[in-house]
């Protein structure tokens, strides 16, 4: 193999940060399926599950922004900025390109409207949402035609491994979906889960304090 | 026990039995002769005819000279809503909230019951205000309150009083049932569960239109400016916070109270602060307390209460007698706001359960430590991210009390309690939220 150059820098700058991007992306898309799961994650308290969803959708931006513009400046094939944003644009590879410009205008719409989340239409911005899943659709797909290098060895196991990640995901969700409780249900589930020690404690099994 | 309350005198005939001409003699809305339910001709005779304007709009620059403010508890400027309202669209919808959801307050069934025609002058005023007519009544779910309001409405129309037909809607008896997206859900067919706000209710509210949804007692206020002025209504309270409102007493020794006072009144004048009391509740499980030795050199008025935490709000003030414990009252409150979630938001249906049940441990003989800062950081946690104000409200009574009750919270910590018979004072319904059933 010859040695990196500035050019072929800028080639594994961009290929790098597309598979981290689309590990990234696939993360997301992970958390956001499990959000709403009714019970604990061990370990994982629903407000970390949202918190995390969020940072890791900025922190997923940054990737792709990287694994764009060093696409676009590479000056080994031609794709042009214009290409980044408007699919099927780019001379080099425009049908699997554009799929990877759709993902990302996908994303950057999620991102602001999730930003904007208190001043849109909630109804709106749920619909909208549910494109996230064809975001990470057209990235996985970008990924495996954009370049080979999905095609063997550990990044094809990694690549599967996301695929298989995310529908065994939905599954589950979707299988949990009948058994969730009504809504008007839920905070008295939660309080029959808070057991105030001195009732089912183990450690109070003996006779109870008297309060003077 | 009424305070304020003019000496009644029976008049000329044709004379209206108790006009207003001392203008700032109290009680406005409620009878000078006490809880009797007032009738149509009892009221056309003390306050005269309805005083339509003629013209849509017209209302308006009269009560923003009054200064009237939503009396429901969030006080918002009454001229202001209305203007909203007449310039969102077409065809708007009027709605009086009478569901009054707050387990503490009793004025609003007191007002329907004793004076609904004064609140039904409102309502018809203040759909000509804004240029329409539908107009609807929401009420909390009393067969014989609604009766009352039934008949009422019915001796209207013989008469010829009103102009646009009142339907009357019934509410769950849940606490957020009085809340305003909550009301245009049920009056529109629904549970009455908050929706989520873009777009407000006056924008869009009961099927898609622009609503304008006021409490009965500021109905009530409304319908006496419109014939007596501005002047009248600023001639009682004080000048940032003008007009008489209805408050709710809870007196240490359990006596309860709907009495009619102007703003600015001292609160000492209103409940007991003796040594027999150790702190004041004011503005219902969503409002604050304040000790006792506080709220007695304070006014019933937002320019005293919001530096210290709290606010007038629908005018509840529960004087919490100095033999119980604030800690276990403030529990139980948190219990029951926690089973009045809608379920909606996940801050607010897991975070209050898991407040409520921290507070539940502070309330036991020597508590888990980790209680109290379990509950700081879940307090932090669910604030501002629901669909309604439900955990911000109740995240600032239970901090409040926190704060006040803190030397009660020590005597816990060594096995102690000024009360340990626990016994209750603040009322709470017996019946809890059990399914979906039961927020329709």
């Amino acid at each position: 193999m010859s040695g990196i150059t500035q050019s072929t820098a800028l080639w594994y700058a961009s290929r790098a940060t597309g598979v981290v991007s689309l590990l990234l992306l696939t993360g997301v898309t992970l958390l956001g399926v499990l959000v709403n799961r009714q019970g604990r994650l061990p370990g994982l308290p629903r407000f970390v599950v949202t918190g995390l969803h969020r940072n890791l959708s900025l922190l997923a931006v940054a990737f792709v922004a990287l694994h764009v513009l060093t696409a676009v400046f590479d000056p080994y094939v031609t794709i042009g900025l214009v290409a980044i944003v408007i699919p099927f644009t780019s001379p080099y590879k425009p049908l699997w390109l554009g799929v990877g410009a759709i993902s990302l205008d996908l994303v950057v719409a999620l991102i602001v409207t999730s930003l904007a989340r208190a001043r849109i239409n909630r109804r709106f911005w749920r619909a909208l949402h549910w494109l996230a899943y064809l975001a990470w659709g057209g990235a996985v797909l970008h990924s495996l035609t954009a370049s080979t290098d999905l095609h063997r060895g550990i990044l094809l196991y990694l690549l599967l491994a996301c695929i298989a990640a995310v529908a065994g995901a939905v599954i589950w969700r979707i299988s949990q979906a009948g058994r969730e409780l009504p809504q008007e249900e839920r905070a008295a589930a939660t309080l029959d889960m808070m057991s105030p020690r001195g009732v089912r404690s183990p450690a109070r099994r003996g006779p109870r304090e008297t309060i003077r | 026990m009424t305070y304020g309350t003019t000496v009644p005198h029976p008049g000329q005939p044709g004379e209206p039995l108790d006009r207003p001409a001392d203008s700032a003699a109290l009680p406005r809305l409620l009878p000078a002769q006490g809880a009797v339910p007032v009738d149509l001709r009892t009221h056309l005779h003390r306050f005269g005819h309805l005083p339509y304007t003629g013209r849509a709009a017209r209302l308006i620059p009269v009560l923003q000279a009054a200064g009237l403010t939503g009396r429901g508890g969030a006080a918002f400027p009454v001229h202001r809503k209305l203007a909203a309202v007449a310039q969102a669209g077409t065809r708007p919808v009027v709605i009086g909230n009478g569901a009054e959801g707050e387990p503490a307050s009793e004025k609003d069934k007191s007002l329907l019951w004793i004076s609904p025609h004064l609140i039904l002058d409102g309502l018809q005023l203040a759909a000509e205000a804004v240029g329409s007519d539908a107009v609807g009544l929401y009420l909390s779910r009393h067969p014989r309150l609604l009766d009352k309001l039934h008949a009422a409405i019915a001796e209207r129309a013989a008469a010829g009083v009103d102009r646009a037909t009142v339907e009357i809607f019934d509410a769950p008896p849940r606490f957020l049932a009085g809340e305003e997206s909550a009301l245009a859900s049920r009056v529109n067919g629904g549970p009455a569960r908050p929706r989520f706000k873009p777009p407000m209710v006056f924008e869009r509210g009961v099927a898609g239109r622009p609503t304008l949804v006021h409490n009965v007692e500021t109905l009530a206020h409304l319908a006496l400016i419109a014939r007596f002025g501005p002047d009248w209504f600023r001639a009682a309270g004080t000048d940032d916070e003008p007009g008489s409102m209805l408050c709710t007493l809870h007196q240490p020794d359990g006596r309860r109270d709907v009495v009619e006072t102007e703003l600015g009144t001292p609160l000492r004048s209103l409940v007991t602060l003796d040594g027999h009391t150790q702190a004041v509740l004011s503005g219902g499980y969503h409002g604050a307390w304040l000790p006792a030795a506080d709220a007695a050199r304070m006014t019933l008025s937002n320019a005293d209460l919001r530096p210290a935490g709290a606010f007038v709000g629908a005018g509840v003030l529960a004087a919490l007698p100095a033999d119980r414990c604030g800690i276990a009252e403030a529990a139980r409150v948190a219990r029951y706001l926690a089973l009045e979630s809608a379920g909606q938001c996940g801050p607010c249906f897991n975070g209050l359960p898991r407040i409520a049940a921290a507070m539940a441990e502070i309330a036991s003989p020597r508590p888990d430590p980790r209680a109290v800062t379990d509950m700081i950081r879940w307090s932090g946690l669910v604030q501002g991210r629901g669909a309604c104000h439900h955990p911000d409200g109740s995240v600032r009574f239970i901090r409040s009390a926190l704060h006040v009750f803190q030397d009660e919270i020590i005597l816990h910590g060594q096995g102690r309690c000024v009360d340990p018979a626990r016994r209750p004072f603040l009322p709470l319904p017996a019946d809890t939220a059990l399914s979906a059933a039961d927020w329709s």
